[in-house]
């Protein structure tokens, strides 16, 4: 996932992609996706979260709906 | 480490290698690092891709292309912290770094379109808020079919 100053960048980004604009998140909700999936990371104990914890943790930011669940398969 | 089992024996000695040096091990350094044999370490570098815990590289498996948060290979997001520079795979990542390692970061990044600088910042377990946003181009459930597109 890529870095954009706005959103009008992003779709500048997707028109001349052809890729079909997706969902946006703005910096306080990436930095608690990196909490939730890295803090642990160097421990003994880390894991990467399961697809239903996955589901939780992004409805936990209101990233809700097919996009975001990892067993969806509206995508494939 | 004693007590430990191989495979996380293995990715805790990847993580404290990169930690400190900024840079993703291979699987002779780990091997060097664990005093293990190296051919035991690839069949943990194995196991620990199929848990989705690490990427080879692609044609070599004795490199670790992704140990996320870090890049084996330089990125367009670095990463500065306690004076070591580090890769992120993707802008999730760049944050990812500050909260694998627990310290505030730097990221001199850019802007995916128009390539004009964008600087990310962690401070006290925080980011320092702009108004930019992160685009997500795959679905979640495809994000480990072409984890270096998505």
């Amino acid at each position: 996932m890529l870095l954009f100053r706005s959103e009008e960048t992003v779709n500048a980004w997707c028109a001349a992609h052809n890729v079909p604009r997706r969902p946006l998140i703005n910096l306080e909700q990436l930095w608690q996706l990196a909490v939730h999936w890295y803090a642990n990371r160097l421990t003994v104990e880390s894991r990467r979260p399961g697809p239903d914890e996955m589901v939780s943790i992004f409805a936990s930011l209101g990233l809700t709906g097919p996009f975001w669940d990892p067993k969806s398969d509206q995508w494939k | 480490m004693p007590g430990a089992d191989l495979d996380t024996t293995v990715k805790l000695a990847i993580y404290e290698i990169t930690a400190e040096t900024g840079r993703v091990p291979n699987s002779q350094a780990v091997s060097r690092k664990i005093d293990i044999d190296e051919e035991r370490v690839l069949g943990a570098f194995a196991r620990l891709h199929a848990k989705r815990l690490l990427l080879p590289e692609p044609g070599d498996p004795t490199r670790i292309r992704m140990a996320p948060p870090f890049s084996g290979v330089p990125t367009k997001f670095p990463v500065e912290a306690n004076g070591v520079v580090y890769y992120a795979n993707c802008v999730w990542d760049a944050f990812g770094i500050a909260a694998a390692l627990h310290c505030d970061v730097i990221s001199r990044s850019s802007d995916g379109q128009t390539g004009e600088p964008l600087t990310l910042e962690i401070k006290n377990d925080a980011p320092v808020l702009k108004p930019y946003v992160a685009h997500f181009a795959v679905p979640a459930a495809h994000w480990w079919d072409d984890l270096v597109f998505t």
